[in-house]
Order: C-alpha cells, then structure tokens, then sequence
C-alpha cells in the first residue's frame, strides 16, 4: 500500500518538477537559446511586454536576432511544450481510467488498439477528403469515429463471460494489426496521402501551433474534466460489477461511458500527434505506486504524470539527437516496453486478473 | 391502518438459464427484522434467488417487492439505499485501506460530486467497531486474513445503512470460530437495528443456530419453510440432500442438529442399471460384514439393517454405500428404525440372514423379517458350530425355526449364501426381463 503521504510527496513533485521542467523545454530545441534570453523572451511575452521590454537586452543578442528568437521560444518551442504536455495528459487519462474500466493494470489506448483506430480513420480522411473545406475541423471527427469504435469493439469482447487479461490484450494486438493492415491497403492504393500518413504512424508534435495547442487543450479539459468524474464509480468497479451495482453504480452505464470518454480523448491524441504508446500505461501505474489506488487521485495523477512523462520524451529526443526532433513513439517505447515486460511477468507470478 | 408492507415479497418467481430451470414458482416473503436462512443443495437456486432480490436479474415469472415496490422499478441508486449485498467473496486487487473500503458503501447516498462527509466517517469508524476491525481501519484490505476480510465486506454492506441485508454463503471461505463470529455479529446487527437479513447458508446446523427461519430450496422449488425445529428432519436431509442423517436437539441451546452420517446410494454410481437386487442383509456385530462384501463385490444392489451405529456391520454398511436401517448404539431398536428397516425388507428381492448374535436388543429384526419370508426367498447362514447365537432366552431359536418353516434355505458360509442368492435372482431376473417394466 502506498504511504498516506503519497498524495502530498505526488502534489510537491508534480510542482516544483512540473514547472522546472516546462520551464526548461521551452529553451530546449533544434537551436540552441541561451538561458537568460529565453528567460527574459518567456516572461516578456508572458506579462505582455511589461516586464522586459526588451527581450534581447542585456543578453548580447542584436536587435535585429531578436524577433527570430522571440519567434523561435514563443512560437515554435513553446507551442510544442504545451502539446506534449496537453497530448500526455490526454494519453494519461485515457490510460488511467481504461486500466480502471478493465480492471485489468495492463490496459492503454495504444496496446487496446484504440489509438491505430484513431489513425485509420485520420488516415482515410487523408487520402480520401475531396474538397473538403474545412479540414482542422474534419480530421478530428475521422479520428474520433475510428478511435471510438475500436473502443467499443474491445467493450464488446471485454464483457464476454470469460474474457480476461490475455483476452483483452491479445484482442487489441489484433485489432491494432488488422486495421495496420486495412491502412497500408488504404495507402497502398493511394500512394499520394502516404507521407502525411506516416507522420501519423510514428507520433510526433510537428503540427503544434498554438491554434492546434487551443483546440487540444479545450477539448482535452473538457474530456478530462468528465472522466475525473468517474473516480468514485471506478473505485467501487474494482470490486467487480456485482457488487459495485449492489452499492449503487450502474456498471455497464459506467463503463460505456468512460470508455466512449477515454477513446475520444485518445483521438483527440491521435489527431494531432499520430500513435505515441505508452504513456498511458505507465503514468497510472506511477501515480498508484505513489499516491495509492484511488481513482480519485489515479485519474488527475496520470493526467499530470502523462504530461510529463511525454515533455521528458521530446526533451531527450532534443538531448540526444541535437538539431531535429525525431518521432515521440520511439522514445516512449524505448521506456515503455521493458516497463510493460516488468507488469507483465510480475502479474504471471502473482494472482490472476479477471476481466471486468 | 394497514399493516407494512413485508421487506421482502417473492410472487410465483421463475427463472431460467437457457433451458435450464434455476426457480421454479417460487413464493417467499420475508417480514420486517426477520433473519431468514435460505439453504438447499448446491445448485437449488439459493444463488439465484439472492441475484433476484438484488435486481441483477429479470426474472421469467412473477415478481420481487422490496418494501412493497417492485425491485425493477427502483432506480440501481435507490435499490443500494433498500438492499445490500455480501457475497461469498470478493475479488480484490487493491491494496484499499479498510476505512476507505467501508466509505465505499456510502456511495449510494451521495451526489456525483460530494465528497465524504465528517458524518460519513463518523459512521465508518463506528461500524469498523461493531465487526471488531477498528484497530485496522488504516490497514490495507490485502493485508489482512480471510476472517477479517469477509468482516470488511460485510462493513461496507452495512455502511450502505438498508434495511435489507442480502448474504450469499458469507462463511464458504472461513473456519469454524470465524463462521460463528461473522454470524454472531449479522443476527446481533439484525436484532439491534431491525435489520432484515435473508443469507444463503448451505450448512443446515448454522442456519438453524443463528436464522428465526428457514427455507429450504430444492431443484428451483421451495421445499420446507419455517422455523428451524420444524424444518429440520432426518427425512428432510434424505430427500432434499440424499444424505442419511441422525437429528439431535443440543441440550444447551435446545435447537436441533443433524448429524450426517452416509450418502444414500441414488447418488450414487449404481453397479449397472440391470444390477440385480436389492438383496437385504439382516445382521449386526460384525457377522454381516463378510456377506456385504461379498455381495457388494458381485455387483448387487445390497440393504441392510438393522444396525447399531458404530457397530462393525454398521460402519462396513457405510463404507461400502449400503443402504441401512441405523439405530443409535445400544439402543432397543426403535418404532422408526424398525419401520425404515421394513421398508428395505419389502423393496429386497432376496433377504439373507447373517449369523449374528440375537438379544433383547435386536430381536425385533427377526419378528419383522418373518411376515416377508413368505413373498421372499430368505437364506439363512448356519453359525459355525458351538457359537451360541441365542441371547433372547430361546426367542431367537424358535424365529429361526418359524423361517425353516416359511421355506428358508439354509446355507453353511458365505459362499453358498453368494450361488443362492445368484439362483434365486437368476428366476427373478428372466421374469422382470419378459415383463414390461411397472410404472
């Protein structure tokens, strides 16, 4: 059981680590921005031009640099900061309360097939979309569709009578397999969406800009909002849907409705940043292992813990690649994996875990 | 002014699964602070019933009330605040700490977004007293053993705070001292707070020490119902259960008991469905043992009686699943044991006698024995020579001359009993094989 300090040691954390490390990735990048100049860019912008009304002074950058630095930290860099951090933050969520609706620690958007979903209907929008005129508008709602109804395909199989942790995954490898397989047909026939596509298959954050950063954040709030609703139902659905109906929660409403939730923030994901794995199911499993089982706390917590996990990602991506930022999927796999090897044959050795 | 409507109320219940028939026109009703056990073998619908109360299932007929409304139109929130539920174990993963685990059951009194109030864990804290956890509200719920966990559970049950409290075989999981105390705490709970409690109990002698009532479920049907002195019967055991059993009233507490003591051999394997009998055996002390055995192994059907409990022909009778008319040991046999024993007299195809010792005791199975002999061939086994068998004052000697008379054969061992009773049954067997079988 985590200590009953958890919370405040997990709050503190997430703080004082949180800022710092926000702070830091907004100076990190494909160019180097020194400290004191990115500082003085951050907060001059930040205040509205009050507090340093020259950016660039005192830092021995010339005037004329100036406005291609302030472009660079304000709106390059910093746009991409706050993607990560909205983007893992949605990841999260959807990983936290997708292991709660499954009962089962091993559940994420990304290993459910939720986010391959996402991106074959992103995907057929891509080469499919004649004339459409509004395209930031349609994108999300081809993701969501495809994110959605994997989401319930895998409710589906979840709820069969005996269903159960291998069930559920090994449902989810195929699913991701089969509509892998339905986009390379989709490209395969229209070799002319093919590089968009791809920019979806490795996860990254090439299309932050503060529009796509203000789209994802509304919605990513408003869905987060709604799921940490669910803390209180999803506690008591630990004790499985007898009982937890037995004390008042309408299970299978429950579960519908997260789970429609916890696909629509993951498509929310997808859109704007392709299939990134993982995050969702480490960042739960830390803030349990911190703050201890309450889904009160395991949902906001993975929120938080997501947002960071995947800013460490673009970082170390900055960090040892210098100059380009390469595909997010990589890092958090990289990360992710042994992780999910670790859960995986810890849960072999202990008790089984039953489906929902 | 009219009386309150009953906690629970059970119309002409069915339901089924697929094909299966798991109730059948069950009626139950079960008055306000009643404890009511529900017991019946296993698959009876004691499960079923229980799921039907709580509402998780719609039944094929007839209807549930809860306190005078029907349990499928209360909302799932509502039913929570009528009926709570503790089920024979819980599947837990979570390392919850116990305080936080009881707090759960205060779910259905709350609004999507309050927290849990300082009344809440007032409330916490005081039913943790009551099922003896106090002391580990902070523990975590895995820490914890098996008797103390089913505690937990019933905690959060009754911090839902209903005036119905289902259990569903809350003691399957815990040892003796632990069903005792879980129970001890649920009828006291009960009786404090007028609490109604229906609970599965599979084991008849807990039910009839802590329910005012017991119903007994059968094959979907409702059996037996009342309280536990009227319910609880050897007769009850064997035909709801098929286990032969001896009732006993506990001089403390003056309930009954039952005291099982053999499987009755319908459930059992039979030898073949051809195999020939039954062949009776009349015995006791030992002499009838050889000739179960023997039978037994040839592949009959085999009765006996009637036998002393904890006599060597009693415990063989057992151990080999025969059938048998038991008497407590010592004992005169009784008008009842002496009427089961003319029952198995009558069903035999062939009787033997046993060489075994006659008094005054168990003189009474040869008097019984001697009207069947007539209808039925009897074999009787001479007793080695210079045994004296006759401890009844010459009453035995003249009942074994009255069966020379009535036809007898008399054989000298066990063998020769084995071939006469295979010639006799070789007649019978080729006239119940020409005939149509009798309804």
């Amino acid at each position: 059981m985590a200590p009953p300090w958890g919370r405040w040691v997990l709050g503190i954390l997430l703080v004082v680590g949180g800022g710092l490390l926000i702070v830091f990735s907004a100076l990190l990048g494909a160019v180097d921005i020194p400290v004191r100049l990115g500082l003085q860019i951050l907060l001059n912008e930040i205040s509205g031009g009050r507090l340093f009304p020259q950016s660039c002074a005192g830092t021995g950058t010339s005037a004329a640099r100036c406005p291609v630095y302030t472009f660079i930290v304000w709106n390059l860099y910093l746009p991409e900061v706050l993607l990560a951090l909205i983007v893992g933050a949605a990841l999260g969520l959807a990983g936290g309360s997708l292991q709660g609706v499954f009962r089962n620690p091993l559940a994420d958007p990304f290993l459910l097939g939720i986010s391959s979903g996402g991106t074959l209907g992103a995907a057929i929008f891509y080469v499919y979309r004649v004339g459409v005129a509004n395209a930031d508008l349609y994108l999300p709602v081809f993701a969501f569709v495809g994110a959605v109804s994997t989401g319930l395909l895998i409710l589906a199989v979840a709820r069969g009578r005996y269903s159960s942790v291998e069930t559920l995954l090994l449902t989810g490898v195929a699913l991701a397999n089969l509509l892998s397989a339905i986009l390379s047909l989709v490209l395969l026939y229209n070799p002319t969406g093919s590089e968009q596509v791809t920019f979806w298959l490795l996860g990254g954050l090439g299309l932050a800009d503060w529009q796509v950063d203000g789209i994802a954040f509304g919605t990513v709030l408003a869905l987060g909002t709604l799921l940490c609703l669910y803390g209180r139902e999803l506690n008591l659905l630990q004790l499985g849907s007898d009982v937890a109906q037995s004390a008042g929660v309408d299970a299978a409403a429950v579960r519908l409705r997260v789970i429609l939730l916890a696909s629509l923030i993951t498509a929310v994901a997808v859109a704007f940043t392709g299939i990134i794995g993982f995050v969702g199911l480490v960042s739960p499993h830390i803030v349990r292992r911190i703050a201890g089982t309450d889904y009160r706390i395991v949902i906001p917590g993975s929120a938080a813990i997501g947002a960071l996990f995947l800013l460490s990602a673009r970082d170390i991506s900055y960090l040892a690649f210098p100059g380009s930022l390469l595909p997010l999927g990589i890092f958090t796999a990289f990360a992710g994996v042994p992780f999910f090897l670790y859960l995986l044959y810890r849960q072999r050795r202990s008790a089984p875990m039953g489906g929902p | 002014m009219t009386t309150p409507s009953p906690a629970v109320r059970v119309t002409d219940l069915g339901v089924r699964y697929g094909t299966r028939v798991a109730l059948h026109a069950v009626d139950f009703e079960v008055p306000r602070g009643q404890f009511v056990a529900l017991t019946g073998p296993n698959g009876s619908g004691k499960t079923t019933l229980i799921r039907s109360l709580l509402g998780f299932l719609t039944p094929d007929a007839g209807t549930v009330e809860l306190f005078g409304t029907p349990v499928g139109r209360l909302s799932i929130r509502e039913r929570a605040r009528q009926v709570a539920w503790v089920p024979q174990e819980e599947v837990l993963r979570d390392d919850v700490p116990l305080r936080q685990y009881v707090l759960y059951g205060r779910y259905p009194h709350h609004h999507p977004l309050d927290r849990e109030t300082e009344a809440d864990h007032a409330l916490a804290s005081r039913i943790l007293q009551e099922v003896g956890l106090a002391d580990r509200a902070d523990d975590g719920i895995l820490s914890i053993s098996g008797g103390e966990r089913q505690r937990a559970i019933l905690a959060r049950a009754l911090a839902q705070e209903t005036p119905l409290l289902l259990l569903d075989e809350p003691t399957s999981h815990l040892d003796i001292a632990h069903q005792l105390d879980l129970l001890t705490r649920v009828r006291m709970l009960s009786r404090l707070r007028g609490v109604t409690v229906v609970a599965a109990l599979h084991d008849l002698n807990l039910a009839a020490r802590y329910a005012d009532r017991i119903v007994v479920l059968s094959r979907g049907r409702r059996v037996a119902d009342g309280t536990p002195r009227d319910v609880l019967s050897e007769d009850l055991l064997a035909r709801v259960w098929g286990v032969a059993a001896e009732l006993a009233i506990d001089a403390r507490s003056g309930l009954p008991y039952l005291l099982p003591r053999s499987l009755i051999t319908e459930t059992r394997p039979a030898p073949s469905a051809l195999a020939p009998g039954p062949v009776h055996v009349v015995g006791g002390g030992g002499a009838g043992a050889p000739i179960l055995r023997a039978l037994t192994e040839e592949g009959y059907r085999v009765t006996a009686g009637a036998l002393h409990l904890l006599d060597t022909d009693a415990e063989t009778a057992d151990s080999l699943g025969v059938v048998a008319a038991v008497e407590a040991p010592f004992a005169p046999l009784s008008p009842d044991t002496r009427a089961r024993h003319r029952v198995l007299l009558g069903e035999a195809r062939a009787i033997i006698v046993a060489p075994f010792a006659v008094g005054p005791s168990n003189l009474a199975n040869l008097e019984d024995l001697l009207p069947f002999a007539r209808a039925t061939p009897v074999i009787v086994l001479e007793p080695s020579p210079g045994t004296r068998l006759d401890f009844s004052e010459g009453a035995a000697t003249r009942a074994r001359d009255d069966l020379r008379s009535a036809g007898a054969t008399f054989v000298a061992d066990v063998p020769a009993a084995v071939r006469e009773v295979a010639r006799v049954l070789a007649g019978t067997l080729r006239e119940s094989t020409t005939l149509p079988a009798q309804g």
